[in-house]
């Protein structure tokens, strides 16, 4: 069990695989969740949370507009303790080979996992006058077939975390956990016969779990890395290493 | 195709002897922190390599080696991280056919001549793929980005 965290943690994409099991860690360790999604499924993730005696604020928001900017802050008003964490979980793929990429795929790739990112740290630092942000980023960062846009929107939310890192020190650490094949409903929609192939290419021999990929980020959310910044943390069960 | 804002850098690329359909992206200085410019810089990127790779062209992305640290700021680092990402997925799709995707990452006095030695190099058939050549002394001892 990693430290306490104390405070509000602001956690997107939480109606995910990765995001809810980041929720439910980061509570168990202490966090006032503010789970934003703007998926339907929200409302059943916070009654899932709550009923595991969370503290949790549902936001069902789309973080590309700035309403659903407005609803984090709102979000965050109702919440008794002070913004400590930020987690940007969101994200979304859309691939496809570069040329046959088309023009709307890569923007909106690019404005779900990068642009709400950044919009959503440049409007909460005012709130923020210390405390961590994790980046959830991909091992697709190191480059991934058919992935153009995600593989790009990947490596820019690296840039992102180690221009911020920089920035913020030594208020703000930030850092980013890179997740491999992960057994989310995304990985599980992928034919079983490809998904064998793939799971056959990891060294652990096995997908990780989504809790798995939260400890990390309880990790790096709380004091027990507090000498770590502007790091990428690779949860990949050894695959950016095998053929 | 040579597209570059920087005078210096464009005249000493416009000299090599590169393919018709390669493609130089040097990367803009200084990319402002807003979305907005982020966005369009990287968006101009997917369009014009999308054209090379329509056409089987060879691309080298140039951009700055201390931006892949997050040195000068969060717009040109998630520019010159992006794109650094967005070449190795490149040229993983491009293998099969022996057309290079790479990235020349320079340094504060790096020469314009040593760069174009560099882009002439990357842009070979069959030559090295998806990898980063960082030049100048800023990166040693640092992070491997």
């Amino acid at each position: 069990m990693t430290a306490r965290i104390d405070g509000a943690a602001v956690v997107t994409g939480a109606a995910g695989g990765i995001g809810l099991a980041i929720c439910r860690r980061l509570a168990a360790a202490g966090a006032t969740i503010v789970a934003v999604d703007m998926a339907d499924r929200l409302g059943a993730a916070v009654a899932d949370l709550e009923s595991s005696g969370a503290r949790v604020i549902g936001v069902q928001a789309d973080l590309t507009t700035e309403r659903g900017m407005d609803a984090v802050l709102a979000g965050l008003d109702g919440s008794p303790a002070a913004l400590r964490t930020i987690v940007n979980s969101a994200g979304i793929t859309r691939d496809a080979r570069l040329v046959n990429m088309t023009a709307g795929d890569f923007r909106g790739v690019l404005d779900v996992n990068l642009g709400a990112a950044h919009r959503l740290i440049d409007q909460l630092l005012p709130l923020f006058d210390h405390g961590t942000i994790v980046n959830i980023s991909s091992r697709a960062y190191l480059g991934n077939f058919g992935q153009f846009n995600y593989s790009m929107s990947k490596g820019a939310l690296v840039g992102l975390t180690r221009a911020l890192a920089l920035a913020l020190a030594p208020a703000v650490r930030v850092n980013a956990v890179a997740p491999g094949l992960i057994g989310t409903e995304m990985s599980m929609a992928i034919p079983e016969e490809v998904r064998e192939k793939m799971v056959s290419a990891v060294p652990l021999g096995r997908m990780g779990l989504p809790e798995e990929v939260a400890e990390t980020v309880a990790f790096l959310a709380s004091d027990d890395s507090s000498y770590i910044t502007g790091e990428v943390i690779t949860v990949g069960g050894g695959r950016s290493l095998s053929k | 195709m040579i597209r570059s804002q920087n005078d210096e850098l464009a005249g000493a690329l416009g000299g090599l002897s590169l393919p018709d359909s390669a493609l130089v992206f040097v990367a803009n200085s200084g990319v402002s922190d807003e979305w907005t410019a982020v966005l369009e810089e990287l968006t101009e990127a997917f369009e014009l390599s999308q054209a090379a790779v329509r056409h089987s062209g060879p691309i080298v992305y140039l951009l700055e080696g201390d931006d892949l640290l997050g040195r000068r700021g969060i717009g040109s680092a998630m520019v010159a991280c992006g794109l650094l990402s967005a070449a190795r997925t490149l040229a993983l799709e491009t293998a099969r056919a022996g057309v290079p995707v790479n990235v020349v990452a320079v340094g504060a006095n790096t020469a314009p001549e040593m760069v174009g030695f560099w882009v002439e190099v990357l842009c070979r058939p069959n030559g090295p793929n998806g990898e980063l050549i960082r030049l100048g002394a800023e990166h040693l001892g640092k992070a491997l980005p």
